[in-house]
């Protein structure tokens, strides 16, 4: 039985989480996101769809400040993302961020890559982030796997480390560029699973992906883009049985 | 756009403390501020402690006589120092010339050999690159200079050819081919049949294509080539007339005053700023409206143009420069000139055999033969033998990676093995051996500086001779370091043209 | 020569896949296929076969040619070694060499590196070693009877034991031995040897050459043989400690990093250095900058620091600069700017307890490294003598030295301008460029001159430079250059996903760096950077042209100059070119065995 608590909650008193104002950025002559006005809430899930090239990747990395948005303003917990030093290592440690292609550490074993951060950022005690480690090997499911190294893992195995890695952090927004993208399809039912069990603990969560069943299942609200333009914004049943915009209909009748 | 961007408050600025993009260039160019700044002291200390050690600095040494003689080169007694500097860079180029040369045929051997089927070849070549590139090059040109000194010395009937080919302790000696007076006019000739072996080639590459018939289009270029080389020597003297041309071409460079070119270079440089920067700023010109440039790319501007201020100023506090290129210019054109004297009709090339002489009490070689020196012998040797050793791997490195499926395709559509290496092989291990080869010619052109140790008159040996004659450490270092780095820069330009244009071909 | 656990699974837990088994062929068709497939090669074959016999027959007839000094090297090997080290004091340099051979020893062991030896290619190679020794015997010019029968004798000895061998043992055998045993028991062969044959029989007393008792084979049996149990001892205490002892990778690194400064310090000094200066100045204004250096940062490094300590941090760096402007030894000023400089950095390695402690001791580490640079360039009489003063210890000694160091501290400086030059900021990445490039257009022997004609003459009142450390500081600079284009090749093999994700992971540029993208460059650029290697060894024969005793220096100019060997430049210098040659081949051997377990390692 599919989880469909969270798509009739009341978010309207919710801390925002995410703010963006008017945000453009341009790649040269290549205008790569255009006037992304969005807020989301605190314990929200926010799924971005959207053709390829249509921005969102574009857009979420912005809000980790892993690209920089050129006018407008994203304010994430409160904090502004400008060139201040301080905000962007405060930012980026309030932020997980789990990448289509993991980007784990290659040299550092699992328990390593995991512990790596906490240790240097959140300056933890080993022991503590080791014991903080395995706990969420076992959440994730592969605690057996902590003395391996990355490329002697699997593909879900690897995001599912990614993951906890980003956890590790104890981050309060959890952002998720096309998790499952690189994964082959026996293997993406084990990180959405990761995936969903995450957002139904409550975390704030914005996703791009391609998964349309994740999306109907999880998301509190899907935002649909194109062209760097936010097309249209609506709960999951509305978006995918009565949509408004045109281009989300073709872009429906297109994947589904 | 503009619209929607007053609709939301501004991007708010931190304080500039800990802005990163302003922390950053502090950061920059406090570094760069203190490295000048070590530079300038450093130098300073050097004026301070020569004067307290009372050196004279200047470079008047190049004018004067250096009351030295040089071993070999173009020009045993030169007159100046300047002079004698040139002949050494003559020397190194002479050495580096032929090393190139000879290192690339014997490279290419040696790696194919290593990669023959043939397990004797095979051996031979592997020996000799594990021996040759695992010794130090210093090491083996002493050794090859002890080997030589140790020879038979120069006497008549000396072998192992007499006549024709001579080894002895004073070096090498064969028979010589040189430009004789026609050379330059028939030179012309080849190179009017240069161009018209180009148009041959087009022509019959386009008959190939359009009749599918093999044309053989780069037998008949050569043809042409040759067909000219052949004409030429009958009708070269026709082309005496260039020589008066070129003659007013010196003439009128001769005639710009250096300010001009003062002018010129300043113009030049504020061109290219300000093409870079009206480039740069176009680049955030989109259909959409402008991009707002960052803080970054407003630095870069302002870098941009102080470092066209810098070539401004070094230009204008030094005109030297100016002259140098008028003259050298000037110069070049007042030889060709001369080089073209109407009427001059006589062999392009001609032929000379060694022999020994015997002027008085010392036998040596006589200077009708090419005569490589000891000296030159040792250093060829080893930058050769060296060089090949290291071209050997990269060809080999070169030709292992072309893939195997890349001649497994080519077999499946049925060429034969030598339209294989032609159009399959080659042009991709090229790609490959491009770079490192031309890094390997850097290093063979570097590595004739160790001539110094066998007292081969390079660049290098010269120089020290001078300074430790006038006392002008300094600036021999400097003419050193100025023409080395122009010759490495030279020679790195033009692999990366040959780079740069076989990556184009590739697309 | 077994593991005790399973020989196919090294220490790293790497699997080791089993050569695949050789096809026998018999020997008829491997001729036929290798030598003689096409008219062409046959013609090839026999070409190169002449080549072959020619080139060996000359070498021969000069190596064994009676006109040949061979004991002009033989007698000076101690020249070669160590120029003239005070015979008295000889100790010390046995003593260098003892501790070099234990490290040797206990790293093979550590790391597990000698390669195996599978028992058939053993006997195949004393097979053909001894084809070879018969075959010097028979084809060499200008030898006697006896001399031919002597070498054909020796020669049939290990050939029959291969041929015997290789008919015992069966096509399909698996077993093999350590490379290392191998070695051992062919040195130890040449050592035992020592005690019966006399080599380099000739020394000079007086200036007269004699034969005596001090020949080279009586002055070094006992020591070389000390040496030869030395590395099989330190060989098996390495296996022993291995599986109790985790971080003896990590520690035999330490000791080999430490020990060029150690040795040259302590051990080959002048013995007659008076240390007052050193005592009552220098350990001093060292210790003062360790220790209390060190509690500044350990006040720093707390995570509660915070903008109190940036405050302090800017506020120790202008006192640094302030140090400038007041009459204040060098020395100190340098140290109060790294100080300043590691103060900035110390909210970068805050955190835990032993996080603070590494960063601590890190402190200490580089103000020991600092301030011994700066006292052994400056201070008369340490191993690199004075401008004028002795020089205790040269010939390969010299170019061992000159190599490891240059080594040591071109590779932190190459590493930063690589950083540099990858960087996005533009005046670092130009100023770096700049620097690469036109070092990189220069030759080394102009970089050589500069810095041991221009140097002296570059520094302030009150400092001295002698010439090795002056021609070092060329070197490394030099060396720096190339370094740092090899680094940046591994830098820019590293995805820019790496780079993001340790971004939004949140760590900072510099720990970025260090824990990222360096380690995983660094990987990469191994087989470029033994390259580089190499040729740093091989080129300190440069040092030459500038007047220092190097190895190539004693073999061209001062043996062939010592009394009785007037002339003799071609036997000593052959005896360098091995040496050159056997260093750098084995080095590039082992670069390519690191190559293929790091190949195997990474899928």
């Amino acid at each position: 039985m599919t989880d469909t608590v969270k798509q009739h909650r009341d978010l309207s008193n919710a801390k925002d989480m995410i703010v963006c104002q008017g945000v453009n950025k341009w790649y040269g002559d290549f205008q790569a996101l255009s006037d992304i006005t969005a807020t989301v809430k605190e314990t929200e899930v926010v799924v971005v769809l959207g053709p390829s090239g249509s921005g969102k990747s574009t857009w979420i990395r912005c809000v980790n400040r892993l690209e920089h948005h050129q006018s407008g303003n994203i304010i994430v917990d409160g904090v502004e993302l400008t060139n201040d030093v301080r905000n962007i290592e405060k930012i980026r440690s309030e932020v997980g961020m789990v990448f289509q292609q993991f980007n784990l550490f290659p040299h550092l074993t699992v328990l390593d890559n995991i512990t790596l951060a906490p240790k240097w950022v959140r300056k933890l005690p080993k022991a503590e982030a080791e014991e903080k480690a395995m706990e969420l090997l076992e959440i994730v499911g592969i605690p057996e796997q902590a003395d391996k190294y990355p490329g002697q893992m699997s593909g879900g195995q690897q995001q599912r480390v990614a993951i906890a890695r980003a956890l590790a952090m104890e981050p309060r927004i959890m952002l998720f560029d096309e998790p499952t993208s690189a994964l082959d399809p026996e293997m993406i039912k084990e990180v959405l699973d990761v995936m969903k069990g995450l957002a139904r603990s409550g975390m704030t969560m914005m996703v791009v992906t391609h998964e349309m069943g994740f999306a109907r299942e999880v998301a509190d609200r899907i935002i649909f883009m194109e062209d760097g333009e936010i097309v249209e914004v609506g709960t999951p049943e509305h978006f995918f049985t009565d949509p408004e915009e045109d281009r989300t209909k073709l872009f429906l009748s297109q994947i589904l | 756009m503009t619209a929607s961007q007053t609709e939301h408050p501004a991007t708010t600025r931190p304080p500039l403390w800990r802005d990163a993009v302003v922390v950053k260039w502090v950061a920059q160019v406090f570094t760069l501020v203190v490295v000048v700044g070590v530079l300038i002291f450093l130098v300073t200390q050097a004026k301070t402690s020569l004067n307290d050690n009372g050196i004279r600095t200047g470079f008047d040494f190049i004018k004067t006589n250096p009351g030295f003689q040089l071993a070999e080169g173009i020009d045993t007694s030169p007159a100046t120092g300047g002079r004698a500097l040139y002949v050494g860079m003559v020397n190194m180029f002479r050495i580096t010339f032929v090393g190139i040369i000879f290192a690339t045929m014997l490279g290419v051997l040696v790696g194919l050999g290593r990669l023959s089927g043939n397990w004797m070849v095979e051996k031979v070549s592997t020996v000799f690159v594990e021996t040759i590139r695992n010794v130090p090059l210093l090491v083996q040109i002493i050794f090859y200079d002890a080997v030589i000194t140790q020879l038979a010395p120069v006497e008549f009937g000396v072998g192992p050819i007499s006549g024709w080919f001579m080894v002895t302790q004073k070096g090498v000696s064969m028979p010589r081919i040189f430009a004789a007076d026609g050379f330059y006019q028939w030179a012309v000739v080849v190179l009017v049949g240069a161009v018209v072996a180009r148009f041959v080639y087009r022509h019959e590459v386009d008959r190939r294509d359009e009749t599918g018939q093999d044309t053989k289009p780069g037998f008949k270029a050569m043809g042409t080539i040759v067909a000219f080389g052949l004409l030429g020597l009958l009708i070269h003297p026709l082309f005496g007339f260039l020589g008066p041309i070129f003659g007013g071409i010196a003439r009128v460079i001769g005639a710009i005053p250096p300010g001009a070119v003062q002018l010129a270079l300043i113009a030049l440089a504020a061109t290219a700023v300000v093409i870079w920067i009206r480039r740069f700023w176009a680049s955030f010109d989109g259909p959409s409206g402008r991009a707002k440039l960052t803080d970054d790319d407003w630095f870069r501007i302002v870098f941009a143009g102080i470092g066209g201020l810098l070539v401004a100023a070094v230009v204008v506090l030094w005109p030297g420069l100016s002259a140098w290129i008028v003259h050298s210019t000037h110069d070049f054109f007042r030889f060709l000139e001369t080089k073209f004297e109407f009427g001059n009709w006589s062999r392009p090339l001609d032929g000379m055999r060694p022999g020994v002489i015997k002027p008085d009490r010392f036998t040596s070689f006589s200077p009708n033969g090419l005569t490589m020196s000891r000296a030159f012998a040792a250093v060829f040797l080893g930058v050769v033998l060296y060089t090949a050793s290291f071209i050997a791997e990269i060809i080999r490195g070169g030709i292992l990676a072309v893939p195997k499926g890349q001649l497994e395709a080519a077999d499946a559509v049925g060429l034969t093995k030598g339209q294989k290496l032609r159009h399959i092989v080659l042009p991709q291990a090229f790609r490959v051996i491009l770079p490192p080869m031309g890094n390997q010619y850097l290093n063979l052109a570097k590595n004739t500086t160790l001539a110094i140790a066998v007292g081969y008159s390079d660049l290098v040996q010269v120089g020290q001779t001078l300074y430790n004659q006038s006392g002008r450490t300094i600036e021999v270092m400097a003419i050193w370091m100025l023409f080395y780095l122009s010759v490495s820069l030279g020679l790195s330009s033009i692999v990366n043209f040959w780079n740069v244009r076989l990556k184009l071909v590739e697309r | 020569m077994t593991e005790p656990t399973s020989p196919n699974v090294t220490a790293g837990g790497r699997v080791q896949l089993a050569r695949p088994k050789e096809p026998y062929i018999p020997p008829r068709e491997w001729i036929r296929d290798n030598l003689f497939s096409t008219p062409f090669n046959s013609i090839l074959t026999v070409l190169f076969t002449a080549l072959v016999f020619v080139m060996t027959r000359g070498m021969l007839g000069f190596i064994f040619g009676h006109d040949r000094r061979w004991e002009a090297p033989a007698t000076n090997l101690r020249f070669l070694m160590t120029q003239a080290y005070p015979d008295e004091q000889y100790i010390r340099v046995w003593f260098t060499f003892g501790w070099i051979l234990a490290l040797a020893g206990l790293s093979l062991a550590a790391w597990n590196a000698a390669p195996r030896v599978g028992y058939r290619n053993l006997a195949r190679k004393a097979a053909s070693v001894g084809v070879a020794v018969a075959l010097i015997g028979l084809v060499a010019p200008a030898m006697s009877t006896s001399g031919r029968l002597q070498y054909v004798l020796i020669g049939a000895i290990p050939m029959a034991a291969g041929i015997i061998a290789l008919k015992i043992l069966d096509n399909h055998d698996t077993r093999d031995m350590s490379a290392f045993v191998v070695q051992v028991l062919v040195v130890a062969g040449i050592i035992l040897s020592l005690w019966t044959v006399p080599y380099g029989q000739h020394t000079f007393v007086d200036g007269a050459a004699r034969v005596d008792s001090g020949t080279v084979a009586q002055s070094t049996k006992l020591p070389l043989t000390i040496m030869l149990l030395v590395i099989i001892a330190a060989f098996y205490v390495g296996r022993t400690i291995r599986p109790h002892f985790k971080q003896l990778k990590a520690v035999l690194g330490g000791i080999w990093l430490l020990s060029p400064f150690i040795l040259t310090t302590l051990v080959l000094r002048d013995p007659a250095f008076d240390s007052g200066h050193l005592l009552s100045t220098d350990i001093p204004i060292g210790l003062a900058f360790a220790l209390g250096g060190g509690a500044i940062l350990w006040l720093l490094s707390s995570a509660k620091a915070g903008e109190t300590g940036r405050i302090a941090a800017a506020i120790i760096l202008v006192l640094a600069f302030a140090s400038f402007l007041t009459p204040m030894r060098m020395i100190v000023r340098i140290d109060a700017l790294m100080l300043a400089g590691a103060a900035l950095s110390s909210a970068t390695f805050a955190g835990s307890r032993e996080a603070r402690l590494r960063f601590v001791g890190g402190w200490m580490g580089a103000i020991v490294i600092v301030n011994w640079l700066v006292t052994a360039t400056n201070t008369p009489s340490t191993v690199f003598g004075l401008p004028t003063g002795t020089f205790y210890g040269g010939g390969l000694t010299l170019t061992l030295i000159i190599t490891s160091f240059t080594l040591i501290f071109a590779f932190p400086l190459g590493v930063t301008m690589a950083l540099a030059r990858t960087s996005k900021m533009p005046i670092f990445r130009v100023m770096s460029t700049a620097y690469i490039e036109t070092i990189r257009g220069i030759p080394l022997i102009t970089v050589f001159i500069f810095f041991a004609i221009m140097l002296p003459l570059l520094l302030p009142d009150g400092m001295e430079v002698a010439k090795i450390p002056a021609i070092v500081i060329g070197y490394v600079l030099f060396s720096s250059a190339y370094l740092a284009e090899n680094v940046r090749g591994g830098l820019q093999s590293i995805g820019r996903g790496q780079h993001e994700a340790a971004e939004a992971l949140g760590l900072t540029t510099a720990q970025k760096t260090l824990m990222i993208t360096l380690p995983q460059a660094l990987r990469v650029s191994i087989p470029p950077l033994v390259g580089q290697a190499i040729g740093t060894f091989k080129e300190s024969s440069l040092v030459l042209i500038v007047g220092l005793f190097d190895l190539l220096f004693i073999a061209r100019n001062v043996i062939p100059n010592t009394s009785g060997f007037l002339g003799a430049q071609r036997e000593p210098l052959m005896v360098a070119s091995f040496i050159y040659w056997a260093g750098s081949y084995s080095m590039s051997k082992a670069s390519q065995r690191v190559e293929r377990k790091l190949g195997l390692g990474e899928r």
